[in-house]
């Protein structure tokens, strides 16, 4: 794969990643993908400090790379950048903390009731955001008090199974840190939907999949979890058994970033990212045929579904949305936002919150003037983010799916 | 016709004329520059941007060896401004003659060239897209060089000691009275004014035109021309001047000079002083050499090419077309002493690291005939503003990254090369009449990756804003059919893309056929 | 199954997407990025010398898109695009048999057959006198410049004049996308109104870059013009060009809105076929390729800008998804005129195609039965002398689609 800094002269200019960008539309503070991508990167020089820390505020949602027309990796150089600014300044406490979501999840879970207590109480959250800078309006989800994979023990597997029943696709669940330890229902309803597409579902071990540190350009954590990750899921990748998921930002980051952004090589990697699945990538392709020949209940009320930034990195297109059409009475729009803003951390940092929030509200607005009664999208921190912003309920598609599969 | 005089008369504006200039001033000689182009027009500005550390030519040419290693060292304290200390490597790739590097380090130590070996896994750290083959390497002290930068300093510098430079001024007649130059006839580019220049000596700088310049006084210079092409790729891909270990030949350099690599060069056998045209065979020749060196660089995309002509001195024995082999060396003739014509010097060939040398070895033969005893000084006297850094890559980014936000937008004219309004507006005054090439030269409009394709138009209604009397078109016509003409020997790939966004902006969005075509054909 | 995929998402391809959605079929667009609009002047030219179209079609080499596709098909296809546009709330205007003259940002006179109504305003046959109004702060505009060529054309330009605008990008330079979105928001529009309304006081017409809105740009330009009590025009300026982009997201929301799959950011690289048929297109996405199979395929994928066509040093020319025999010269030498201004020969390179766009082989014979090509892609024809980029991309669309549904 190339490395992306190389891709910078491949650049005519068009502007077309700037005209795309969701944050250079928010905000000035941000001279856009453009101009911080392959226009500076001709003068970043490998062995001197960068000069430019206007980098940033790019939120990584990877549009600019989507649109351009000639092979850019735009949103890779802006990531690669932002990595190297960080080892030379180093990073904040905060964004150590908040990037270490397997660390936040355990430490959190034995505390739930006081954990999620605390963080709904105004004083609490003001002292958090002054002293290490966690919005006090930023949205957390509520901790379940347990894991998803300690309720699930019977799903759990230390190595892959026996494939005899050929009826049956045996897929591996990567629930991912937020549904192991907040969205259990979410684990269910995901499993619930695979069984009743003929699936046979297995929990793989599995640790957090490192997108967080990524995000917060600590590129050496980032590796070592992606590392450990790959080594885990590798006997199943092996073995066939397709990896599914539904935090799809976490997905995209095994199939794709640990090889172009985090730079990691081999066959290993390799072999994890072709048989990693977001999870209606998985049911439209391999389960296509049982899909086409369920019936749907109605489900009537109104909805607006934001395909998030992540689920169209994946290069498979919206492939919800025709499934939810399908759903009788069921009135979906498309939301015209590249992004919701939320970026997963980007948007719970105080300094960036306002920012974030300028560049979702193209899509709240948009969202009440549909009259939704509820949000669809696919990344947990998009629902938890738009869910705050528009004081609507947000569900994954698949919970959608669930419910007019009854 | 204006009548002026002046002690000192040097005609050419490129390094050689205006170091001889400066060193001039520096022992208070009046003197007068008359270039007949822009500021970086001739040979100078067409260069690889490589300072010499000697280490090329300790075999094939010793004496400029020795003399590039110490002009090294010098031009760093006097100009750093205008250097970015990349350092250099010199490296054997698979299938150069195996004896070279060390017949060649023993060469460069003989000379105090200073060189070290480097284990290749070292080299390919510090550069990881050289070809994993190399053999053996080395470490040098070459640099990169901004030869615009240098010109722009010498310039300013001759003018705040009291001396004169004559932009776009043409020689038209050196006027010889009973076996002497007493001055010239000139005509100004710029107005059409006529001027006789008297000087009590000339000095012709002119590079490959000291053939003709020299004729205008009856006498014939051995002077050969030898073009050598150069292609600019658009991104960095070193970072370190590479040189190949091996015979000098064609394309075996890579210097990185501001945000390009400059790959080179050729050496052909020309007649014409103003023949810069590229050949694709030499197009050709380049990238195949390059990749010797850079395996990956057919991935990558070459932005420009451009020639300049050497002027080489042809000692009576050698072969004019075998170029290459000439001596680098420079020549200094009295023409009083070797003519019998008075009151005329010229000088020719070298190379541009040595400039200064160059004219300190000039001046010895000009303060002779002008009975001045001051010494040289231009080895200890810093030019321009003396700043103390080298000049690095990250630095115009720096400059126009805010570290606290401003209040007003910066107004980034040219975005490849991050130049704001205000330089713009200061170059487009300064060059009378218009002409965006030249505003090129100064800034560096139009040199990155989408050549001028944004900011030419830019430029043009910047012209209009700013300029009382600009043309119709605001010089979009003829910069945009320079930049075609740098890029068409490498119309392909993505080359190719670029040049056809340019015609669709600015034939299909602007529709700008008739205008720019007028403009062109007056 | 896809019963029509499309390669590429510019005008061509979201055209023939839309086209073939409405009339019922399957389809899916994949495409290496946004298209070429983003350059474009967003209008659609037909055929800018004289004698008009439809005098000379009948003369024009048999090779030629238009005489491929006959003068019947393109009236056809200009209604359903102008139907299109206009049910999209952007409708298109055609000048006086078939010619608006409109002034474009250089001062000169662009020949268009049809351009939106904010543009369209600006034909100079309306020997109305005007003033040119450029933007404070606003780099890629300017009025003087313009205005000087279009008055010793003997145009009634009175004079120029800079309008501030409050709310525009201040912390760095904004694009004309900046201004457009301001543009987009009500209260924006009111403030500037109410700010350039003493500043126009006397002015019988203004002509302005194209800046007023993105997203509902005909109700935000006629809302502008009455704020101001003045008439309005549009000039299209540097890219990124906001009449260009309009036009794109009215033709991928329409298309979405038909139930069209668009998956942006996939390079397609390669097909698979039988014997005479293609069983679909694979492309590049994140972590794999993927095929994507279809009962048809048309190649939209342009020009050597557009990435339909790649060009080597050798004298090579090669058509990019399905290696398809190209029109070209084998001597690189002769690709390139000395002059900018020439014509230039690269630019006839291109497929051969029957007269239902379906690509020809060395032999003159189709190479596939179900596979089609059009747009910028098509030999024979020189797109910028004749003024005819958008008729050709808009007729052999519609030929295409035709061919296609029967």
């Amino acid at each position: 794969m190339i490395q992306p800094n190389l891709t910078a002269d491949l650049c005519l200019k068009c502007n077309i990643c700037t005209a795309a960008c969701p944050v250079a539309a928010a905000t000035d503070l941000f001279p856009g993908p453009k101009a911080v991508g392959p226009q500076a990167e001709r003068y970043r020089h490998p062995r001197l400090p960068l000069p430019d820390a206007s980098v940033m505020w790019c939120s990584a949602c990877g549009v600019c790379s989507r649109v351009c027309p000639h092979d850019v990796k735009v949103a890779e150089i802006n990531t690669q950048a932002k990595a190297r600014l960080v080892e030379e300044r180093g990073a904040p406490l905060r964004d150590r903390l908040i990037s270490n979501t397997e660390l936040i999840g355990r430490l959190g879970t034995p505390l739930a009731p006081i954990a999620n207590l605390s963080l709904r109480t105004r004083p609490v959250r003001w002292i958090m955001e002054k002293t290490i800078g966690i919005h006090r309006e930023a949205p957390m989800p509520a901790y379940a008090g347990s894991t998803f994979r300690a309720r699930m023990r019977r799903y759990c597997v230390e190595k892959p199974p026996e494939q005899n029943d050929a009826s049956r696709v045996t897929v591996a669940f990567f629930h991912g840190c937020s549904t192991n330890y907040y969205e259990h229902e979410l684990g269910r309803i995901t499993i619930a939907v695979l069984e009743k597409l003929g699936c046979r579902v297995i929990l793989p071990p599995q640790t957090c999949c490192g997108l967080a540190m990524q995000s917060n350009s600590l590129f050496e954590d980032a590796r070592r979890q992606a590392q450990q990750n790959v080594a885990l899921l590798l006997p199943f990748a092996e073995a066939g058994i397709p990896i599914v998921g539904t935090s799809t930002s976490c997905l995209l980051t095994m199939k794709y970033d640990y090889q172009a952004t985090l730079g990691l090589s081999g066959r290993e990697v390799e072999l994890v990212a072709a048989q990693t699945f977001d999870v209606f990538e998985f049911i439209t392709t391999r389960l296509r045929e049982t899909l086409d020949g369920l019936t749907f209940e109605p489900l009537a009320s109104r909805a607006i579904y934001h395909a998030s930034c992540k689920l169209r990195s994946h290069d498979v297109g919206v492939p919800t949305l025709p499934v939810l059409r399908r759903i009788p009475q069921l009135e979906v729009t498309l939301s015209e936002a590249e992004c919701c803003g939320g970026a997963g951390t980007y948007g719970m940092k105080r300094e960036k919150y306002d920012v974030a929030r300028q560049v979702g509200s193209p899509l709240f607005e948009q969202a009440r003037e549909w009259g939704a009664d509820f949000v669809i999208s696919e990344s947990e921190t998009c629902r938890w983010w738009i869910a705050k912003h528009t004081r609507l309920p947000a569900l994954h598609p698949i919970g959608v799916l669930y419910r007019a599969m009854k | 016709m204006r009548k002026q005089s002046t002690q000192l008369l040097v005609i050419g504006g490129g390094a050689t004329g205006l170091g001889i200039a400066w060193d001039a001033c520096l022992r208070g000689i009046r003197v007068v520059v008359v270039e007949q182009g822009d500021l970086g027009q001739g040979t100078s500005g067409r260069y690889h941007g490589l300072l010499h550390s000697g280490a090329r030519y300790v075999i094939s040419d010793p004496v400029s060896a020795q003399e590039c290693a110490l002009e090294n060292a010098v031009l760093r304290r006097i100009a750093p401004a205008t250097i970015e200390d990349t350092g250099g490597l010199y490296m054997a790739c698979p299938g150069d003659p195996a004896d070279w590097p060390d017949r060649w380090l023993t060469a460069c130590r003989q000379l105090d060239v200073p060189v070290e070996e480097i284990e290749p896994a070292e080299a390919l750290r510090r550069e990881p897209l050289l070809n994993p083959q190399i053999e053996r390497v080395f470490t040098t002290r070459d640099a990169a060089l901004d030869s615009f930068d240098l010109l722009h300093m010498l310039t300013h510098s001759i003018r705040a000691g009291g001396g004169q430079v004559w932009l776009r001024h043409r020689l038209d007649r050196l006027i010889v009275d009973n076996h002497r130059v007493v001055g010239a006839e000139i005509t100004s580019l710029n107005d059409g004014e006529k001027i006789i220049l008297e000087a009590d000596l000339t000095v012709n700088a002119t590079g490959p035109w000291a053939g003709l310049v020299a004729r205008l006084a009856g006498i014939e210079i051995p002077i050969a021309l030898g073009r050598g092409s150069m292609v600019a790729v658009a991104a960095r891909l070193i970072h370190t001047v590479v040189n190949r270990c091996r015979p000098p030949a064609d394309g075996d350099l890579i210097v990185p000079v501001g945000t390009v690599a400059v790959f080179g060069t050729t050496d052909t056998h020309v007649e014409d002083p103003a023949d810069t045209r590229t050949e694709a065979w030499e197009v050709d020749k380049i990238l195949k050499t390059g990749a010797e060196m850079i395996p990956s660089l057919p991935q990558h995309r070459p932005l420009r090419v451009w020639a300049g002509v050497r002027p080489l001195y042809r000692p009576e024995q050698a072969d004019a077309e075998q170029t290459r082999a000439l001596p680098r060396a420079h020549t200094i003739l009295d023409h009083a002493e070797r003519d019998g014509i008075d009151g005329l010097v010229s000088i020719f060939g070298g190379k541009l690291t040595t400039y200064r040398l160059m004219a300190e070895h000039a001046m010895k033969v000009v303060c002779r005939h002008l009975n001045v005893t001051a010494p040289c000084r231009t080895a200890d006297t810093p030019l321009e503003s003396g700043a103390k850094s080298y000049h690095t890559l990250p630095g115009r980014l720096a400059r126009v990254e805010p570290q606290a936000p401003p209040e007003t937008p910066p107004q980034i004219i040219c975005e490849c090369e991050l130049i704001p309004r205000g330089d713009l507006e200061a170059a487009l005054r300064a060059v009378t009449p218009l002409e965006l090439d030249d505003v090129r030269r100064d800034l560096r409009l139009g040199m990155g990756p989408c050549q001028a394709s944004f900011c030419a138009y830019r430029a043009a209604g910047i012209a209009h804003e700013t300029l009382s009397s600009v043309p119709q078109d605001g010089g979009l016509g003829g910069f945009l059919q320079e930049r075609w003409r740098g890029i068409r020997p490498l119309g392909w790939g993505h080359t190719l893309r670029q040049m056809e966004l340019m015609r669709r902006v600015y034939l299909e969005l602007f529709a700008a056929q008739d205008l720019m075509g007028e403009e062109a054909a007056q | 199954m896809t019963s029509l995929l499309v390669v590429g998402a510019g005008l061509t391809g979201l055209f023939a997407a839309v086209l073939a959605a409405r009339r019922g079929a399957s389809v899916t667009v994949v495409a290496r990025g946004r298209g070429n609009l983003e350059l474009s002047h967003g209008c659609i030219d037909v055929w800018k010398a004289d004698p008009p179209l439809a005098q000379t079609i009948n003369h024009l080499p048999d090779t030629h898109p238009y005489a491929l596709a006959g003068f019947e098909a393109l009236e056809a296809a200009l209604a359903a695009f102008c139907q299109i546009t206009t049910e999209a709330d952007y409708p298109f205007t055609a000048g006086p048999e078939d010619s608006l003259l409109l002034p474009t940002a250089l001062g000169t006179i662009h020949v268009t057959a049809y351009a939106p109504l904010s543009l369209a305003q600006g034909h100079m046959a309306d020997k109305t006198p005007f003033v040119l109004a450029g933007l404070s702060g606003f780099r890629d505009f300017y009025p003087a410049l313009a205005a000087s060529s279009l008055k010793r054309a003997g145009l009634p330009v009175e004079g120029t004049v800079e309008l501030p605008v409050p709310g525009a990008p201040l912390r760095r330079d904004g694009y004309a996308t900046d201004l457009a979105y301001l543009f987009d928001r009500p209260a924006s529009r009111q403030q500037i109104a109410r700010v350039w309304k003493p500043l126009l006081a006397g002015a019988k017409r203004v002509g302005l870059p194209a800046v007023l809105g993105l997203r509902q740009s005909s109700a935000v330009f006629l809302e502008m013009q009455e704020r101001l009590g003045l008439p309005l025009f549009e000039i299209p300026t540097l890219p990124p060009s906001v009449p260009g982009l309009r036009l794109e997201r009215i033709l991928r929301r329409t298309a979405l809105n038909a139930g069209v799959q668009i998956v942006e950011g996939v390079p397609a690289v390669g097909q698979a076929g039988e014997g005479s048929r293609v069983r679909g297109v694979v492309v590049e996405s994140a972590g794999r390729s993927r095929f994507h199979e279809a009962g048809a395929v048309l190649l939209a994928t342009g020009d050597v800008l557009g990435g339909g066509l790649e060009t080597t040093p050798d004298g090579r020319v090669r058509e990019t998804v399905f290696d398809l025999p190209v029109l070209h010269d084998g001597d690189r030498a002769r690709w390139i005129n000395p002059a900018l201004l020439d014509e230039q020969p690269f630019e006839r390179f291109g497929l051969r195609v029957d007269r239902h766009m379906r690509p020809l082989g060395m032999d003159g014979t189709t190479v596939y039965d179900n596979l089609y090509a059009a747009g910028s892609l098509l030999a024979g024809a020189d797109r910028i002398n004749e003024g005819s980029r958008q008729g050709i991309a808009l007729v052999t669309a519609f030929c295409a689609v035709e061919a296609v549904l029967g």
